[in-house]
């Protein structure tokens, strides 16, 4: 149809703002037009413009119309879904007349529109879903109360440790009686090199999804944790390489190195090998990511600056792909297996090598066949409330497995092979999305992991990062991340001090090490962690309780 | 009072007088006497008057607490092997000498008693003893002296120990005094036993002797001072004699220094320590940056400062900045016009006061403002007029007409380039007027005997009266263009003047009329015609006919209105599809009466029987039939070289033909509007000024600025009547600054400031260091002059 003049004022094809996901509340009688809120707007979804009232009076004693005009300057709202609020909430943050702030508008089409060119909504963040997770919704029912010695964890001393790396059975212990002492006998046997972690770690991030402060921010707080409060908190490279810096200190063995189908940064890894002074924490071969399974990752040509080039031993703006699946990898029995010998040779078989899965139903498949390679050091599941730094919305919201009943199955099925003390369970994906960090950590502990993994809650607890279940922010893809956390753009991330960040993590894990001793102290827990103590679990929904094999209490 | 002789169940004896003595078996005839009996006996024998006890126990709870004081001391001795919690609940008055060592919890919230032990306490003793004295002779268990207390309304209780103590000693101590005398201690490296004062918070302990660690979280170990001495030294007396080893008093009171002490930290001193054994910035000085290099694990790739930024930026930091990109855009208005007429500059120097200046300036666009613009022309530039969002668009057509009276504007010096114009229509005369104004030679080449092409021969007078075109048209003469008239260009001709050119320009219009060939087509005159013989004085005689035209387009309307005006009692104009006329010529014929009917496809005239027949079996009468289906250019003269499509010439956007130095604009082209063939002839003649002065580069076209970018809100809706003062203020002076300070008032960091030229002009600019780019300029700027860009 021919389109109405452009100069006719009409509203065809206007969305209107109540489509919109978040609403620009902004107070004309507190505002004094500084325009410190349209300056940060990450996506210049406000904007000045100017506004009309026209007023008649008539303040004689018979009518003495008097027309009035009255031209004001505003902050308004865009409703252009290109620009949409994204309710991150800088404008409030800067404000100096508490005149501004975004609210969410839960009646909003957003997904209806957010399609323009034909391609999905792409995002960063996790599942929008601010209903209460499984985690969330299991509960500690196991009190040590004078039936067997509680502990309190306020004046017992004990450690809350894991381990990282495959455990021999006691059978196949190389240990010897000579002279009446009992001596290891080494010769000519593995033994899968082994590592005492603090059951939370950081997980995968690459450089390139973080920006520099972020990254180096939390790799200093990791260092501090186990140089200054003797917590050994490993933390994940992510897909991005390694600071070749990084790499020659004796700092890397708080680090585990990930490698994933795009094999970014590998190279530089392999150059910096023989000048290590420390092997890494271990290496995570990543198949999967819980936020977007099956979805590969990109790194947008305007995000691959200097920095990440050299890291990446890529050429400076190109689009780097990272592919759902490796390209030489063919079966389970052929990828897993020759990805583990590969690294595990690299490294001289002295650091553990695990793979790292997106949660699904067919993780039971890849565990078991771990279960019988005997380099394989341990298996990460990563569920469906993970986060990323992009991805289609539709892989986030609807692709995926939760972690509680998978990470269950898969426990249970080692207890059936007599292995759950031999192949340590990682879990991740939406641990402490409520914030309740050590209790769904716990939680998944007393489910059968040996540890857990942690990204978004880190972003949040650690930088401030605005994200949240009600989309709010989620600009990472973007390179607009307005705190600095998830941008290459210097004029951002400048925003973001790593030491603050490195405070906040060594704060993070401190308070999780204590409470992690709350909830477990009282269970009378203390010189090893409860792997696998369901009794002590319950859940308030029978075939939630049925189906992870733990109490029902209402 | 008297207290009674004997006890039932056991023999005691009481001596009468002032003291009386009881003394109370816990095992009698070789049975235990349980915890409830032995209690109910003693508290009936103090009851009865017993001052001294002599109990033998056998293990039972709690013996010697809960007796009351009576301003008397109660003495209990306690031999044999005794149960848990003795003297627990011990009350002021209360003194128990137990002759051996004792079990768990001695002294269990003691509220008073003094407790001495010849022997040694085990676990728990003391626990939450709150007033009273435990002395022991020899050491304590586990968990000794935890959770005591002060009660302000009481002496603060004691507890000494002459060995050492067991682990976890004076958890979560909140008051009272506790000495560990550390004589032969069972442990000789560590006489408090393992992690003392975990969550101890007041009361004081006095130790002599190595200790392995303590809470230093919750207490302070320090060196006793004068006080502390002191009273360590005079209450050391009583102890020893009381567990009769004065012998060491000598020992225990020989130095201070030999002694240590705990005090809990206040909470004001746990509030004021540093959460943080070491700071993240000195980490990073210290370890961190030792470890991987100066500046961090990036600092090599980074070549930014390795500084913070405040949310607020200025200068470089700034992520968008401010342009004053005044003029970078097209007004609506002259983006519209072909032939670009910048009727918002008009109107700025109208505000000027500079009137007739303002006026000219459109002369230097086009060569017949008055004509097209003021009469013939739809004017596009009116119809996307800015204003017309708010109320109703300028009257450019009334500015156009003002420029009628005025002389041609002054030529550019000659530049000696001969150049020869093919037609003197409405495109030749516009590209013949442009280039002459730069001060090139022209030659131009016109079949007809007057200039003017169709707007001369077609258009009716009653659109155009005939002296504003003629007077137009002596102005264009005023150029001293070479004019060949009645010279109709042919093969030979044209050879002629291609040769003789540098370059030529082909404007002949479209002078030929299409025809449709059906049974009577013959009999049907065509609208080129018809207009033509009117416009020169051959006048039809319609009267009282009924006229039908066939095309209901511009040219129809005309064609059906000048029917009128010679008589014709109806007008129908058929169309086979949807009538494209439009604006002022379909108005006048509709408002004549002139009737439209389509679809109609004319399938025969019967010119006998004055019927004209559709193919869809309908029929109308018609005693004159015109046939205004357009017209199509003669171009049978142009070489090869020179290419057409389907009858037209065919032309790149710079209306250059195949032929590089024949430019092709107007009808000849494709059939347009008048001002599309002025707008033709000055873009044409802009191109070929640069071609000729050897800069062959094609000027550009502005972009257009979107609405959204006028702030119609600061405009009144306009009532009052036309003048060029009322118009000029009307403009909405798009794109253009229009110099009012808006920007300046409105930026809250007083980042913008109009800065003056020596040669008047001005502009406004932006201080760097004072702009935070927050784009308030920008979204306020009446004219969409400021714009925000990247700060890269």
């Amino acid at each position: 149809m021919e389109p109405a003049s452009g100069l006719r004022l009409d509203h065809n094809h206007h969305l209107s703002l109540r489509e919109f996901p978040y609403i620009i509340r902004w107070r004309d009688d507190r505002c004094k037009r500084c325009g410190k809120c349209t300056a940060v707007c990450p996506v210049k979804a406000i904007e000045a413009t100017v506004k009309v009232q026209r007023l008649v009076k008539s303040e004689g004693p018979v009518p003495t119309p008097a027309a009035v005009r009255n031209i004001t300057h505003i902050v308004e709202q865009v409703t252009d879904m290109e620009r949409y609020c994204t309710g991150c909430g800088t404008c409030t943050l800067v404000c100096p007349n508490e005149a501004i702030e975004p609210e969410f508008n839960p009646q909003n089409k957003f997904l209806h529109y957010k399609n323009k060119g034909g391609d999905g909504y792409k995002r960063g963040g996790r599942r929008n879903d601010p209903a209460l997770s499984t985690l969330d919704r299991l509960k500690f029912t196991r009190i040590s109360m004078l039936t067997d010695p509680a502990l309190d964890a306020g004046r017992h001393e004990f450690r809350v440790r894991s381990l990282l790396g495959r455990i021999l059975p006691p059978e196949d212990l190389p240990l010897k009686l000579v002279n009446g002492k009992l001596t290891v006998d080494k010769a000519g046997i593995f033994i899968p090199p082994v590592r005492e972690i603090f059951p939370i770690m950081i997980g995968s991030m690459s450089i390139g999804a973080l920006s520099p402060p972020m990254w180096e921010g939390l790799a200093m707080g990791v260092a501090y944790l186990n140089e200054v409060e003797g917590l050994p908190v490993v933390m994940c490279s992510g897909e991005g390489g390694m600071s070749p810096r990084l790499l020659r200190s004796k700092y890397l063995k708080y680090f585990i190195i990930q490698i994933a189908s795009g094999y970014f940064g590998w190279d530089e890894i392999v150059h910096a090998l023989p000048h290590m002074v420390e092997d890494p924490a271990a290496i995570e071969i990543k198949y999967g990511q819980g936020a977007k399974p099956g979805d590969g990752g990109l790194l947008m040509a305007q995000k691959v600056l200097k920095l990440i080039a050299k890291i990446r031993g890529v050429p400076q703006f190109v689009d780097l792909a990272s592919p759902p699946t490796h390209q030489t990898k063919y079966s389970i029995e052929e990828a897993v297996a020759k990805m583990i010998q590969s690294m595990s040779m690299a490294f001289g078989f002295r650091v553990p090598v695990y793979p790292k899965i997106s949660g699904t139903k067919t993780a039971r498949a890849v565990l078991n066949n771990l279960a019988r390679n005997p380099y394989a050091a341990a298996l990460c599941i990563d569920g469906e409330d993970g986060g990323t730094g992009a991805a289609y919305n539709v892989s986030m919201d609807k692709m995926g497995h939760p972690i509680a009943s998978n990470l269950r199955e898969c426990y249970l099925d080692l207890v059936r092979q007599g292995k759950q003390n031999e192949l340590p369970l990682i879990a991740a994906g939406g641990i402490g999305k409520k914030g309740n960090l050590a209790a769904n950590a716990a939680a998944l502990i007393m489910l059968g992991a040996s540890g857990v993994a942690i990204g978004k809650y880190i972003m949040q607890a650690a930088a401030d990062c605005f994200g949240d279940e009600y989309n709010r922010c989620n600009l990472c893809n973007t390179g607009k991340c307005p705190r600095g956390i998830t941008t290459q753009d210097p004029k951002l991330y400048r925003r973001l001090d790593s030491d603050r960040v490195a405070e906040r993590v060594v704060e993070v894990f401190k308070a999780a090490d204590v409470e992690l001793r709350k909830l477990f102290a009282p269970m009378g827990r203390s010189t090893e962690l409860p792997i696998g103590m369901s009794d002590g679990l319950s859940i308030d929904d029978p075939a939630m309780a049925e189906r992870l094999g733990i109490n029902y209490a209402c | 009072m008297r207290a009674k002789k004997t006890v039932k169940n056991q023999k005691s004896k009481m001596n009468s007088g002032t003291t009386n003595v009881v003394t109370i078996k816990g095992k009698v005839s070789g049975k235990r006497v349980s915890s409830k009996i032995l209690e109910a006996q003693i508290q009936h024998s103090v009851q009865e008057g017993a001052r001294e006890l002599h109990i033998i126990a056998d293990g039972q709870h709690g013996i010697g607490g809960r007796i009351w004081p009576r301003g008397e001391a109660i003495k209990i001795t306690v031999e044999g092997p005794v149960g848990q919690r003795c003297g627990s609940m011990g009350m002021s008055g209360t003194e128990i000498l137990v002759k051996n060592s004792v079990s768990d919890d001695v002294g269990w919230i003691n509220c008073g008693a003094k407790i001495t032990v010849l022997g040694d306490v085990t676990n728990g003793a003391w626990n939450a003893a709150a007033q009273g004295t435990l002395y022991v002779q020899g050491g304590g268990g586990a968990r000794c002296d935890t959770m005591t207390k002060h009660n302000p309304r009481f002496e603060p209780p004691q507890s000494w120990y002459f060995r050492n103590v067991g682990d976890s000693f004076a958890e979560f101590k909140a008051g009272g005094i506790a000495v560990v005398c550390g004589v032969n201690p069972r442990n000789h490296e560590n006489i408090l036993g393992y992690r003392p004062c975990v969550g101890m918070v007041g009361g004081t302990i006095y130790f002599r002797g190595p200790i392995q660690g303590y809470s230093e979280k919750d207490v302070n170990l320090l060196d006793l001072t004068g006080q502390d001495w002191e009273w360590l030294k005079t209450n050391m007396k009583p102890y020893l004699e009381a567990i009769d080893r004065m012998e060491h008093y000598k020992e225990l009171t020989r130095s201070a220094n030999d002694w240590k002490k705990f005090i809990a930290y206040t909470p004001q001193e746990k509030r004021a320590r540093k959460w943080f054994k070491m700071s993240t910035s000195d980490f990073r000085k210290n370890l961190w940056e030792k470890a991987v290099g100066q500046g961090g694990i990036f600092a090599e790739y980074l070549d930014h400062e390795l500084t913070l930024l405040p949310y607020i930026t200025t200068g470089g930091d700034r992520r968008n900045k401010p342009v004053w990109a005044n003029e970078k855009y097209a007004p609506p208005c002259a983006y519209a016009c072909p032939t670009h007429i910048p009727s918002h500059k008009r109107a700025s120097l109208i505000r000027q006061g500079k009137l007739s200046e303002a006026l000219e300036l459109v002369l230097q666009y086009s060569p017949l403002p008055a004509t097209v613009c003021g009469q013939i022309c739809p004017n596009l530039c009116m119809q996307s007029c800015t204003r017309g969002r708010l109320d109703k668009p300028l009257n450019i057509d009334k500015l156009g007409k003002l420029a009628l009276d005025l002389p041609a504007p002054k030529k550019a010096a000659p530049t000696g380039h001969k150049i020869a114009v093919i037609g003197g229509g409405p495109a030749g005369m516009s590209t013949a007027w442009q280039l002459a104004l730069k001060g090139h030679t022209i030659y131009l080449y016109e079949s007809a005997d007057k200039l003017g092409g169709k707007i001369e021969q077609c258009i009716p007078r009653e659109r155009l009266p005939h002296e504003i075109l003629e007077k137009e048209i002596s102005r264009f003469r005023e150029l001293g263009i070479t004019l060949h008239l009645n010279t109709k260009v042919t093969k030979e001709k044209f050879d002629e003047i291609y040769k003789s050119h540098e370059v030529v320009i082909i404007a002949i219009g479209a002078h030929q009329p299409r025809k449709i060939a059906f049974p009577g087509s013959e009999d049907i005159v065509s609208a080129y015609d018809f207009l033509k013989d009117i416009n020169s004085g051959k006048h039809p005689d319609l009267k009282g006919k009924k006229v039908v035209v066939i095309g209901a387009g511009n040219v129809g309307m005309d064609v059906c209105s000048e029917a009128f005006n010679y008589g014709s009692e109806s007008v129908t104009a058929v169309d086979i599809q949807k009538p494209a006329a439009f604006g002022a010529e379909m108005e006048i014929a509709k408002g004549k009466g002139t009737q439209v009917a389509w679809p109609r496809l004319t399938e025969k005239y019967d010119a006998k029987n004055k019927k004209l027949h559709f193919k869809d079996g309908s029929s109308m009468d018609a005693d004159f039939v015109v046939m205004s289906i357009g017209d199509v250019p003669q171009i049978d003269f142009l070489p090869q070289g020179i290419h057409s499509e389907r009858g037209w010439i065919k032309v790149n956007d710079n209306y250059q033909t195949s032929d590089v130095k024949v430019f092709a604009i107007g009808d000849v082209t494709g059939l347009g509007l008048i001002t599309h063939a002025i707008g033709h002839g000055r873009l044409a003649a802009e191109n070929i000024h640069y071609l000729v002065s050897h800069a062959p580069r094609f000027p550009e076209i502005k972009q257009v600025i979107p609405y959204e970018r006028i702030k119609t809100e600061y405009y009144d809706v306009c009532k009052g009547d036309f003048s060029p003062e009322a118009e000029a203020n009307k403009c909405m002076s798009c794109a253009t600054c229009r110099d009012c300070r808006m920007c300046e008032t409105t930026c809250y960091w007083g980042a913008i400031s109009r800065v003056e030229h020596k040669d008047g002009s001005y502009e406004y600019v932006v201080d760097e260091n004072l702009c935070i780019g927050c784009g308030f300029c920008a979204g306020i700027c009446p004219c969409g002059v400021w714009e925000m860009t990247e700060n890269i």
